[in-house]
């Protein structure tokens, strides 16, 4: 668990651009004691986010569009790894 | 690491833009979030990352072009990216809007679709970190360290020898625990190093000013010098002078199989107290050579 200001702190971004990130939908951070907590994944996220932005010349509606497809494409991968898991589980499964 | 020019296919005259632009076009490319499932993309990124990092660095790259250092250099800190949590079980920001209508006429799929949303939230616990404060000597030969965590219990930590300012070391499941089912976090531990009151640290070299007594350094002598692994003797050769830079090799500091040297740099001291004669003698004293130390630098300006 990360508090917000630990959280600003390691991804040197601003409460007001963390707000923004968060209504857009970009991040959602947990509500805890009405403080926003945050995981290693949210942290992952929000250096994805900088990365784009400042290092990859995306502008904000791309950001929005790159997150949403990928994702969909993670949705896809777990969806495809369960798949797999599930059809190499079958033969193990018929043994007495 | 390979030639950093070539790793991003740039010109050795490329300017900084250049080099910045050739950068950008491959890491939009490569990136790992954007390339989950590749790993050669993600090999590929670190070494465009780190062959940007070090052509931006200008003495580094300085150096380079003049044949003084090779491309080896700064190994960063192990990064997690996005795609190693987002692979995860429990990601809750992935969406099944990409096969839902496969479930529509699928039953293996519903099947699929109903169980993911019914899944719990495997989450890793997170990283936690501290900074840990270390002596100058203690960074060189390496050392043992306990850290009492705020929440109780305690972490040891063993500091291998070399270790730098800033650098991080990770101690896997020894983060705060998972809210979930999933694994524990990591203790990350950033190193700071206390300076030390004779010694500096250049690389895996060792710098020390030694002070030695005019007789020293004009007749020679063997004297005793500090070195991180306690005092060798030294020989003064005679006619040293301030300046004068003599190697103890091996003394420096042990990175991987290499060992640094120690280079000490003599100061020629005068006697603190009033010594008469000695001052009659100079006084009295016609040199066979005369000389003028400020001479080159009179002809310069």
């Amino acid at each position: 668990m990360i508090g917000e200001q630990e959280f600003l702190h390691r991804v040197q971004v601003d409460r007001s651009t963390l707000t923004v990130w968060i209504e857009e939908a970009w991040l959602a951070p947990v509500e805890r004691d009405g403080e926003r907590v945050f995981e290693e994944i949210d942290l992952a996220r929000a250096r994805l986010i900088v990365d784009l932005r400042q290092n990859m010349g995306v502008n904000d509606p791309g950001v929005g569009v790159i997150l949403h497809l990928l994702d969909q494409l993670h949705g896809l991968r777990s969806a495809m790894g369960e798949l797999l898991g599930t059809i190499h589980a079958k033969p193990a499964e018929r043994e007495p | 690491m390979k030639d950093p020019y070539e790793t991003l296919g740039v010109s050795k005259t490329a300017t900084a833009e250049e080099i910045k632009k050739a950068y950008l076009r491959l890491a939009k490319k490569l990136h790992p979030d954007l390339n989950p499932g590749d790993k050669r993309a993600e090999e590929k990124f670190k070494e465009v990352a780190s062959a940007n990092d070090f052509l931006s660095d200008p003495e580094r790259r300085r150096r380079y072009d003049a044949g003084e250092i090779d491309a080896a250099g700064v190994e960063k800190p192990a990064h997690r990216f996005y795609k190693d949590y987002a692979g995860a079980s429990g990601n809750s920001y992935e969406n099944e809007a990409a096969y839902a209508d496969f479930a529509d006429t699928d039953s293996f799929f519903a099947d699929l679709l109903r169980r993911r949303t019914q899944q719990g939230r495997a989450v890793r616990g997170t990283d936690q970190l501290y900074r840990l404060e270390i002596d100058f000597l203690e960074a060189i030969n390496g050392a043992k360290r306990e850290i009492f965590l705020p929440q109780g219990g305690r972490l040891d930590v063993s500091i291998p020898a070399g270790i730098e300012e800033g650098q991080t070391l990770r101690l896997r499941g020894k983060g705060a625990p998972s809210p979930g089912e999933g694994e524990a976090g990591d203790a990350l531990i950033e190193i700071s190093i206390r300076p030390h009151p004779f010694f500096t640290r250049d690389g895996s070299d060792i710098r020390l000013d030694l002070p030695v007594t005019v007789v020293e350094a004009a007749l020679g002598a063997e004297v005793k010098a500090a070195t991180p692994s306690g005092f060798v003797l030294l020989k003064i050769p005679k006619g040293s002078n301030t300046g004068t830079v003599l190697r103890l090799k091996g003394k420096g500091v042990l990175r991987g199989e290499k060992r640094g040297d120690e280079f000490v740099r003599l100061q020629v001291m005068l006697p603190t107290q009033p010594e008469p004669e000695l001052e009659s003698f100079l006084a009295s004293w016609r040199p066979a050579n005369p000389y003028d130390p400020r001479r080159a630098m009179e002809q310069k300006s």
